[in-house]
This record gives structure tokens, sequence and C-alpha cells, in this order.
């Protein structure tokens, strides 16, 4: 089971923004895609997703053999693939608690039990150690950045996707939060979930250890390697890869 | 014999509304409602014998919660009138000037002047029946006086005139309704009410319209008079109607006095919804919290123009008014216009305000959650006026509101959805 990117060429009224990216997450895998700003990662995510924003010029994108390169996101995240978003959108007058229950009910034919539900949302607000009184309020609507970023973990572990792509989940969270989070994603890594961490820095990556480490920079993945990839970067910086790709151009 | 202050004031209001013709409004050259299509000559008011039980389409709207009290006027006639709570009195306005002589003359038209245009003169010359609502000192209710405008047959003018009176330290909950089934023909609803919020009183109040899809005019006007120290929550709803076009002012008369005002519109097919509120600050030391809410489907015309106005005097006022509307309809002309005339230094008084479309960056993420693009915009639609439904603070009248929305964004869904797509291709 896997989710498989391929030569994906993706652009924007403007330009385009990704030239050909090439990555395959096997469940049970974490990937972590590292890269300075402004390099195309939330691009990338937002492609997997289906955001309308983007237009895919070239390649597919394959979820479990399947292209769902042209499905909407409705259907995506029917067929199991989770983004949780860099900057998340405020759904003002819908509680997280009813948001959730809306979500869970898409995947089902019959909708959840109030027990049922009751119970997968309290154990989820457990693992993450969140408040009771959160999830009646309105979705991330006067939400702090690192409250948008637990109810975005949170929709995670609730949904149970089987590919989970984290968009800089850890940026905007502070040591502790970013401890919980960590936790949880940790909690969450089974052998029936791939994991895709979009990161720009290795801090989370500490918590989280990745399989796989892939480094995009302009559009592109110029390195890839294991974890020990994600150490010689927090050493050398980003710019030590600009540098390395600059002196194997052709 | 009705006392002459009433029959005074039917006589000059009579000789108003023949002196002047049947006015069209503009407004900034672009916005207009006139009432061309009205056959005001063709409708009358008709009168009904008295109901043993509730008309169903009551029943429906009502639900089955308990009241304090309350009463039915269809067409001309108050058919049906059930007071639960011994301590009010609620009565048929008819009545009450004979019953309730002083009460009803310290207060009625009060905030009425029978001359402010063709068809409050109409009102004032013409109502029948009437109701009264009178909340004594220190009376605190937890269930809702209910009262119903109710019109069921083409062809009729009713012409309605409500005055509640809410004692002093008196805390209660006054609904007034306005339905119609989808009438094959024209009517019209010229109504006038007027609220007085004694000192220390608290008043949830809200106004509930849905005059269903037949040709029916609504052309009224409401007061709200609030006094020393007294608050009024008033949250009015306007779910339907062919041609609306309303006068909703809310007055802080003395200081101390708080105005929570929140309203919501949602117009289809080719409904025109004309809406002037006014929040006035009489006097210092006053506060207000206005919030509107729109939204606006098939060909329809909403036009909602909220004005704070602060007098000479009324300095310590601390005063907010937000407007906003959505679109979802191409063919769907709206306006909110906030403004604000404040005529004393040394006030806290802001506007604001938001025309606009769905967001589709909220869209997508709620169908990266799974949701189809269909349940997207209802669930954004009806979180959007979630704020004014909670305003309303009773379970019952929140279920229809909601139930209410829900239907009206099920038959534009088609429209709406290729609405959202086409914005989403032009983006
Ligand atoms: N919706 C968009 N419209 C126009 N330009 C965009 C859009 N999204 C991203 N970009 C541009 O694409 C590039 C990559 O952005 P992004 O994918 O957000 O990078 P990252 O997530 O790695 O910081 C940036 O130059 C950004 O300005
Ligand atoms: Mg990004």
């Amino acid at each position: 089971m896997t989710l498989e990117i391929q030569n994906l060429h993706v652009r924007t009224e403007e330009r385009e923004i990704l030239h050909g990216v090439d990555l395959v997450v096997r469940r049970g895998e974490n990937h972590a895609l590292m890269g300075p700003n402004g390099s195309g990662k939330s691009t990338l995510a937002n492609t997997l997703m289906g955001n309308p924003s983007y237009e895919v010029t070239e390649g597919r994108i394959l979820l479990n053999g399947e292209d769902v390169t042209d499905a909407d996101p409705d259907e995506r995240a029917k067929a199991g693939l989770f983004m949780a978003f860099q900057y998340p959108a405020t759904i003002p007058g819908v509680s997280v608690a009813n948001f959730l229950r809306m979500a869970v009910n898409a995947k089902r034919e019959e909708p959840i039990k109030v027990k049922e539900f009751g119970r997968l949302l309290g154990e989820s607000m457990d693992l993450l150690r969140i408040d009771r009184d959160f999830t009646s309020r309105y979705l991330n609507e006067g939400f702090s950045g690192g409250e948008k970023k637990r109810a975005e973990i949170l929709q995670l572990a609730v949904l149970q996707p089987e590919f989970a792509v984290l968009d800089e989940t850890d940026s905007g969270l502070d040591i502790d939060a970013l401890r919980i989070v960590a936790d949880g994603v940790n909690r969450m890594r089974v052998p029936e979930r791939g994991f895709l961490i979009i990161t720009h820095y290795t801090r989370i990556l500490g918590y989280v250890r990745p399989d796989f480490v892939h480094i995009m920079l302009d559009g592109r993945i110029v390195r890839e390697g294991g974890p020990e990839l994600a150490d010689e970067l927090e050493d050398k910086g980003y710019e030590w890869v600009r540098e390395e790709v600059a002196a194997s151009a052709p | 014999m009705p006392p002459s202050f009433v029959e005074d004031r039917r006589k000059a209001a009579l000789e108003v509304f023949e002196s002047q013709p049947v006015p069209t409004w503009r407004r900034s050259g672009f916005w207009t409602t006139t009432l061309r299509k009205l056959r005001l000559g063709e409708l009358e008011p008709r009168r009904y014998t008295p109901l043993e039980e509730l008309p169903e389409i009551v029943r429906q709207d009502l639900g089955d919660e308990e009241h304090a009290g309350l009463m039915v006027q269809r067409g001309a006639s108050v058919v049906y009138t059930h007071v639960a709570d011994e301590r009010i009195v609620m009565m048929p306005l008819e009545q009450a000037l004979e019953e309730h002589t002083d009460l009803v003359a310290e207060y009625f038209a009060r905030r009425l002047p029978y001359d402010e245009g063709k068809f409050p003169a109409a009102t004032a010359a013409f109502w029948t029946g009437g109701m009264f609502v009178h909340v004594p000192k220190d009376v605190q209710l937890e269930r809702p006086i209910q009262i119903v405008w109710l019109i069921d047959e083409p062809g009729t003018a009713q012409y309605a005139h409500t005055l509640a009176v809410v004692g002093e330290f008196a805390e209660c909950k006054i609904r007034e309704y306005f339905v119609a089934p989808d009438l094959a023909g024209q009517a019209l609803h010229a109504g006038a009410f007027e609220l007085y919020a004694l000192p220390g009183s608290h008043v949830n109040l809200a106004h509930y319209q849905d005059w269903g899809s037949g040709e029916v005019y609504d052309l009224s006007t409401r007061r709200v008079e609030i006094r020393r120290d007294a608050q009024v929550k008033w949250v009015p709803i306007h779910l339907g109607g062919h041609l609306t076009k309303q006068t909703l002012d809310i007055i802080t008369a003395e200081r101390g006095s708080d105005m929570r005002h929140t309203g919501m519109y949602f117009t289809e097919r080719d409904e025109h919804l004309d809406l002037f509120s006014t929040d006035k600050h009489e006097e210092g030391h006053t506060t207000g919290d206005t919030v509107w809410k729109g939204a606006l489907t098939g060909e329809s015309r909403a036009s909602y123009e909220g004005l704070i106005h602060i007098v000479p005097g009324a300095s310590e006022t601390d005063t907010y008014l937000q407007t906003h509307q959505m679109l979802l309809s191409p063919n769907a002309k709206g306006d909110a216009i906030p403004s604000l005339i404040v005529e004393v230094d040394n006030v806290k008084a802001s506007h604001g305000g938001t025309v606009g479309e769905l967001d589709e960056e909220q869209i997508f993420y709620m169908m990266t959650r799974g949701l189809s693009r269909t349940e997207a915009v209802r669930v954004l639609v009806e979180g959007y006026f979630e704020e004014v439904v909670q305003r309303l603070d009773d379970p019952g009248l929140e279920a229809l509101v909601r139930r209410r929305i829900a239907d009206k964004l099920r038959g534009a869904e088609q429209q709406v959805r290729e609405f959202v797509a086409e914005r989403a291709e032009a983006a």
C-alpha cells in the first residue's frame, strides 16, 4: 500500500512551482520532507490533497495504485489521505466536536453512535492532552498558533487515515507542545499508516525519527537519504545543500 | 367606545394616508424599492372567528414549547389567546384600550408617529385586533410570550399593532412570528411594533418572519425603547417575504441602558428585502452591540443599512455595529451599509462590514476532511448564521431557524454549487 508521486509538475497561475517531484511513501514508513521556505513543500502537500489553486501539468499521484491526480479533495480524504495544514482555515460557528463528527461520518455508511464518537474523541484528546472545553470552541476561531496545530493533530488522531502529510506542524509550537504532538504522532505510527512530515527545522525529527529524508530546493527533491541526512543538514544548513547542488550541476 | 386618543389618531392618520402617493424608496441612485406591482386596491382586511385549535402552520413553527402566553391574529382578527402565566397581561389591543386604558394611554404610539409615511399612516388608521402585552414590575418569566401574525388567504391586508410594556426589573422573552403558507396571490402586512423596556428590566426579543413563497409585502416599523439600566437583546430574523421594507429602531433612552441587536436575513428566488435599522443613543453612558448577517441566493435583492446615531449630550456611549453579507448566487444583488452619525465627543463608536462570497480555502479545508462540496457550503453558511441563532437563547426557535436555513440551502443547492465552482474557476 503506497502513496506514489511521479514526476509531478505543478503550477499556479503565475508560474511552475514544482518541476518534477518523485516520492514514494509506503505504509509503515515515516518520511521527512525538508527544505527552506519557499522551496515548494506546501505546494506539494496541497497538491496531494487536490487544492484547486494548484494545477498539475505533468506527472501523477497514485494512492494504493489508483490515480487520484484529478480526484476531488473529499474523494482523496475518503481514500485515506490526510493533511495537517500549515495554515488551517477558520470555520466560524462550527465547533471542533461537530466538525469532527461530520468528518468521521463522511467516511462511514452509518453515522457513528454518539457514545462511540465520544469515546474516540476522548481518547484522542487524552493522547494530545487537550482540555475538554476545547472541542466546544469554533474550529480555529481565535485559536493561537499552537492550538491550531493541536486541532490539526486531533483530527489526525480521530480520523486515522492511511497516509498523513503534516505540513510544518512543528512550527509555532513551544517545546512542551512539540513534545506532546510528537508523542501523539509516534503513537499513531503503526504499520498500517505512512507519514510524510514536512518541516523546515530538524527539531521535530529529534522526537519523530524518520526512516527517510528528502530535501527539496526550488521545486525539486535534490538530496535523499536516511535519518543521518537530517543530522548532516542540522550541522551544515541549507546553504550547504544549495552549494552542493550548484557544484554538481552540469 | 374606544378612547378618543386612538380615534383622533386614526382620523389624522387617514388624512395622511389619503394625501400621500404610494412611495418609492431610492438610495444613492441605484437601490430602489418600489411597490409598483402591489395592487393595494384589491387587498382587504379579513375578519375571522376565533379558533379552538392552533392552525397547523402555527403549530409547526412553534413546536410544543410551553409559553407564558400565546396570541394569534389571523388577518384582521385575534383568533386565539391563551395566557398561561397569570402574572402577565396579554390581550387584544382593542380590548386593552377598554380594560387598561391608563396604561395603554401612557405608552400607545409614543414612539410611533402616524405621519412618518403612507404605510405607517395606514397602520395607524386601519389597525384592528392588535396585541397588548404587559409584564408587570418584578415579574420574571422563564417561558416565552408568543405572538403570531398569520396571513393564510391571498387578498388579505393585515394592519398590525403590537404594544409591549415590560415593567421595572421584570425579565421576559417576547417573540413575534410572521407566517403565511405559500400563498397563490398577493397579501400585505403593514405592521407597527413598540416595546418599552422600563428601568432595570431585561427583555429578550425576537422577530421571526417567514411569509412563505407567496407574494406577501411587509411594510413595517418596529421600535424598541430601553430605559435606565435596562437591557434588550433583539434578534430580528428574516427568512421569507416577497417584498419587505422595514424600519427597525432600537433606542437607549436613559443612562445605563444596553442594546444587543443581532439580526439575520436569508433571501431567495426573486425576493426583495430593504431594511434600515437605527441604533439610537439618546443618553450617555449607554452601550450597544449590533451584528447583522445576511445571505442571498437566487435572483434576490437584499439591502441592509445600519446606522448608529449618537445624539448631542450622549457622551460616554460605547457601541459598535457590524454588517456581513454573503452572496451565494451570481444573480443575487446585495448591499450592506454601516454608517455613523455622532453628534457628541467622548464616545466609543465603530462600525465595519464585509460583503463576500464563500471562501474557497474554507471549502477546500473541509473537503480534505471528507465533506462534499455541497456539505461544506451548507456547514459554512449554517456556521455563519450560528452566531445570530445562538443569541435567540431559545432552543425551540433556534431549531426552527436552523431547520429553515437548511431547507433554503437545499433548495438552492444546485445553484450554489455551480456558483462556487464557477468562482473557483475564475479565481
Ligand atoms: N497559491 C499560490 N499562488 C501563487 N504562488 C504560490 C502559491 N502557493 C505557493 N506559491 C509560491 O510557490 C513557492 C513555494 O511556496 P510553498 O509551497 O508555500 O513553499 P514552502 O512550503 O516550502 O515554504 C513560493 O515562491 C510561493 O510564493
Ligand atoms: Mg509551507
